[in-house]
């Protein structure tokens, strides 16, 4: 196939973005870290019983690293690190939306309980009483 | 689908596009003549399209509220079923809403916001044209289920158990969620493409703060589109795998909830309102400021108060559930945020009326019908804070009061609106006036038919008449004012038809008239910068912004005590380019064909999977196809000659003749 | 960041130079491509079908006594981990792509093109596997409101990929028939968006589906 002979076109030039992308050996860090947080994640299903008996903390930690593997694939490999900002806040507004939303209407399901837990699966139907 | 048979051989030397996609269409690159529509890409060539169907749908729409009001003339009337009357005001709620507000919302931000931001185009031209192919399918789909068993049955919100097979056992219901599906990928698609559109393509100088206001009102309505519309997607995919593969989301057996549907319908439905009604809001800020001869009252807070509808406009959908059993907490926080969103609403009354306040009023039909908005939409929008209460709406509920207040604001607001903006854009679009003396007659016509059908009902509705009952009894005290309702439903069947026999005579009258001139409202944006009707090319060369109102203040300029002189005349502000040398989007077959595949697959999810595959295996290919084919024909659209400049002339003449064409042998 | 500039009007010039259908991609008052902006416009909107999807999901996610399999009985952690791990691969692979055509290396493009859609792909035959293995143990699609909640939600992120892997499939032959050339990098970028994005839906739905008990 050949290629046409043209210099390397500056990104900025391509696509707007407001800084170069970065090397090649970065996207290996940050999957790398992505790795490593997902076997995190994985490993609390195999210390539920020790580390992570309290289900609280359970929960915390998971949503925890979901958020950070979440905002590392957005911000690195979705390019926003590198873009104008516009294209974050396109994107951010429509997840918050979605997320005041739900939460709104899992509220008024009364999805969640007293103690601010979800209500234990032998509820029958904590989702119509009341 | 035919083969253009005109000569379109490229020239040689485009090794990489040949002539052919995918071996099937030689590109279509006809101009003028019916294949201009069909395979056109042109904003304003869609928009038309968009109100032409919307106008034929509204009709569609309108004689089912005729069958519904006279089948409510007398108690225990016999001229429909319980059934059948199901079906009508179903299909009469359903049609009147996403086939005639949402699509005429649409023909005019096609046609007008490319024209106020001093773009050619909009960002995906050939996406246009697919979402509008792909609206008029899915109407078209949606209304053959009267000849395929009947129409839907539950109510145009279709609340859950009812819309399950077992209380619908027909197939409407299934016509009516796969045609919303299509319709709302079109939906979908048109509002990626016009905040693009807004956000990337703007004149030179067109900052944001600088946009007409209609403009404006279409930004925000789509991206209420873009956000509310996956919600309907997802109720609408979850009641089709209850009704199709047996899913158990609404099946009390299952431990379902049957609140899930009116939750995501109504997430989506209250932005719905919005959206029908902020494209109205914009077109009247755009006629108030010109027939009052003084600029728009508070430009940044209409703009403003738009944006902030849309944001609260998410936050208060639980009302329409207030007796569903919520409870009280959830009660008492959308009533809070209801009433508050009838704050900035309120801004923008405020707004309009100190827009007239003091102005030179020029009583022309446009502006009548902004008054009629304006009058008509705090009615509706008084009855609406009344239903904020949450005990008030308890009474209220599923009565002729609500009935009574959504026709107050989407009639007698977003229809009022619209119909302001036809008289007002007409000599824009098609380059005649409508008459005067008509369009006189046509408001006030719709306006008395307008309140005698729907002012009764807030009178029955707290008498206690409810909503969707196909009779009563006759010792109620409802037989008068239905009687009234039923006769001021026959008026507004009247205005109706005099507006498209406006349209035709008005027509026919211009032919003997000098052309219209460019300017003949002495208007103040963008768009009238453009000679009428706007030719293909729109701008030639691309205008530079300096302010709001550009057009106005190149007319116009401020004396020292504040009053206006006219430094120029219109004419010679007004482009007089022959669009030599403009790039245009080329037309293509591939939105026509992609949207066609649409209904197959939905006449295949209903009676048979062989259809779903061919229905599919059209979309595929005009997938494929409409990706290998360049989104401009490099070669063809080069250079508009004189000759083919004089031919488009012929073509805007010839496109009346197709509207008109289109709208009259319904009317 | 250039926040002050977002909303002015940007006038770029140079980029006509190496491309030759350089009029398609005007130049734009927010110095973003109309197609990236699109599909970013997209995405957000994207937020809220799976929002519902998942919502809906959460609400059903316990079938009642007696219909059927229940989370705890069926769900296969270390499986569904691999799987996971081979989804968040292929964001590697595909931002990798992206950066190979931006330096015109168009060989090692089509390569990790290549490796993104087979990791898709693999994705998703896992998913056929954990599906026909749930069937077979009881859970159907109408067995109770957790079957079909939780098919319907991973099934939409289920035709998501497979949306994606035919994307970068039809990519990948487009570039080897030569019509992808530098100018046209951004479709590359732009498919890679909608691939991440499918990506870290799936980041939520592990979380929140498999492992939060």
């Amino acid at each position: 196939m050949a290629h046409p002979q043209q210099p390397p076109v500056p990104t900025s030039v391509l696509d707007g973005a407001v800084e170069d992308y970065p090397s090649d050996w970065k996207y290996w860090r940050v999957a790398i870290i992505l790795f490593v947080l997902t076997a995190i994640e994985v490993s609390t299903y195999v210390l539920a019983d020790s580390v992570f008996s309290d289900s609280r903390v359970l929960i915390a930690t998971l949503l925890f690293l979901m958020v950070v593997k979440f905002w590392a694939v957005a911000w690195y490999f979705m390019h926003l690190k590198f873009d104008k900002r516009i294209l974050t806040v396109a994107f951010y507004s429509g997840l918050a939306l979605a997320m005041v939303v739900y939460l709104c209407m899992l509220l008024a399901f009364r999805y969640f309980g007293d103690d601010g837990m979800i209500c234990p699966s032998e509820s029958l139907n904590c989702i119509t009483e009341g | 689908m035919a083969v253009a048979d005109a000569p379109l051989a490229l020239p040689s030397g485009a090794p990489s596009h040949d002539g052919k996609v995918l071996g099937v269409f030689t590109r279509a690159q006809r101009t003028t003549g019916w294949r201009s529509w069909i395979t056109g890409v042109d904003h304003k060539k869609v928009g038309i399209m968009y109100g032409a169907a919307a106008i034929f749908f509204l009709l569609i729409g309108g004689f089912e509220a005729l069958l519904i009001r006279m089948q409510l003339w007398a108690p225990r009337q016999q001229l429909l079923s319980a059934d059948v009357y199901n079906q009508v005001y179903t299909m009469h709620g359903t049609t009147m809403v996403f086939l005639v507000v949402m699509p005429i919302g649409a023909a005019f931000a096609n046609y007008l916001l490319p024209l106020q931001i001093g773009a050619r185009d909009v960002a995906f031209p050939r996406l246009n044209a697919f979402s509008f192919w792909c609206f008029l399918f899915g109407g078209i789909f949606l209304n053959t289920s009267w000849l395929l068993g009947g129409g839907a049955d539950g109510g145009w919100f279709m609340y859950a158990p009812n819309n399950g097979v077992l209380y619908s056992p027909s197939h409407g219901i299934d016509f009516w969620v796969l045609g919303l599906i299509i319709t709302g990928i079109a939906s979908m698609v048109s509002s990626v493409n016009l905040i693009v559109t807004v956000l990337n393509m703007r004149a030179p100088g067109m900052s944001m703060m600088k946009m007409p206001i209609f403009t404006w009102m279409t930004l925000v309505t789509q991206f209420l589109l873009l956000f509310a519309l996956p919600v309907i997607t997802v109720a609408l995919f979850l009641l089709m795998f209850s009704r199709i593969f047996g899913a158990a989301f609404f099946n009390i057996d299952d431990g379902a909830n049957p609140l899930l549907w009116q939750h995501l319908f109504w997430i989506f439905g209250h932005p719905e309102v919005y959206l029908m009604i902020l494209p109205s809001f914009g077109l009247i800020s755009e006629i108030l400021p010109v027939f009052s001869r003084k600029p728009i009252f508070g430009y940044s807070f209409i703009v403003f108060s738009g944006v902030a509808i849309a944001f609260m406009g998410f936050g208060v959908w639980a009302h329409h559930m207030f007796v569903s059993g919520l409870g009280p907490t959830s009660v008492l926080v959308f009533s809070l945020t209801t009433m508050f969103i009838a704050v900035p609403t309120g801004v923008k009354i405020l707004n309009w009326t100190a827009t007239m306040w003091g102005g030179r009023l020029r009583f022309d039909t446009p502006l009548l019908f902004s008054i009629g908005l304006i009058t008509m939409f705090t009615i509706g929008g008084l009855s609406g804070v009344s239903h904020s209460i949450a005990p008030a709406d308890t009474q209220q509920t599923d009565t002729y009061y609500i009935v009574a207040h959504f026709h107050y604001v989407l009639f007698g607001g977003a229809f009022f609106g619209f119909m302001g903006g036809f008289y007002y854009y007409w000599p824009k679009v098609f380059g005649y006036m409508l008459s005067e003396k008509m369009g006189k007659w046509n408001f006030w016509v719709l306006f008395l038919g307008f309140n005698l059908t729907f002012g009764p009902m807030h009178i029955i509705g707290l008498q206690g008449m409810s909503r969707r009952y196909y009779t009563y009894d006759p010792n109620f005290g409802f037989d008068i004012w239905n009687k009234i309702a039923t006769i001021g439903a026959f008026t507004i069947a009247l205005s109706v038809i005099l507006f498209i026999v406006n349209i035709a005579l008005s027509y026919k009258r211009s032919k003997s008239l000098p052309p219209v001139g460019a300017d003949p409202w002495d208007a103040r944006t963008l768009e009238w910068i453009t000679p009428n009707p706007t030719p293909e090319w729109n701008f030639d060369p691309i205008p530079t912004v300096t302010r709001v109102d550009d057009f106005w203040y190149q007319k116009y300029e401020e004396t020292a005590d504040g009053g206006l002189v006219k430094v120029r005349d219109a004419k010679d502000i007004v482009q007089d380019s022959d669009g030599v040398g403009v790039h245009l989007p080329s037309p293509s077959y591939w939105p026509i064909v992609l949207a066609f595949g649409l209904p197959i697959v939905a006449y295949g999810l209903i009676f048979s999977w062989w259809l779903c595959l061919l229905g599919g295996a059209i979309i595929v290919t005009a997938m494929f196809g409409w990706a290998f084919e360049p989104p401009d024909d490099p070669e063809a659209a080069h250079g508009h000659g004189h000759d083919e400049a004089g031919h488009d002339d012929h073509g805007s003449a010839a496109d009346v003749d197709a509207l008109e064409q289109e709208v009259a042998p319904v009317g | 960041m250039a926040d002050t500039a977002t909303f002015e009007p940007v006038h770029e010039t140079g980029r006509d130079a190496a491309a030759p259908h350089a009029h398609i991609e005007h130049d734009t008052n927010t110095g973003i491509s109309n197609t990236k902006l699109a599909m970013w416009l997209f995405l957000g909107s994207e937020c809220l079908l799976f929002g519902a999807l998942l919502t809906t999901y959460l609400l059903y996610k316990n079938p009642l006594p007696g219909q059927g399999p229940t989370r705890e009985q069926l769900f296969d952690i270390p499986f569904t981990s691999a799987s996971s791990f081979v989804l968040l691969m292929s964001s590697l692979t595909m931002v990798l792509a992206v950066a190979a055509i931006e330096r015109s290396d168009h060989h090692r493009m089509r390569i990790w093109l290549g490796a993104t859609a087979v990791l898709g792909s693999l994705f998703i035959a896992g998913q056929i596997y954990e599906f026909t293995t749930f069937y077979a143990e009881g859970l159907g699609y109408t067995t109770s409101r957790f079957g079909s909640a939780f098919y319907t939600l991973t099934g939409f992120h289920g035709v998501h990929v497979t949306a994606g892997i035919i994307m970068l499939v039809s990519l990948l032959l487009w570039s080897l028939r030569g019509n992808l050339p530098e100018h046209r990098s951004e479709t590359v970028e732009v498919v890679g968006l909608y691939w991440h994005f499918v990506d870290v839906v799936w980041i939520v739905l592990f979380a929140v589906v498999y492992l939060i008990p």
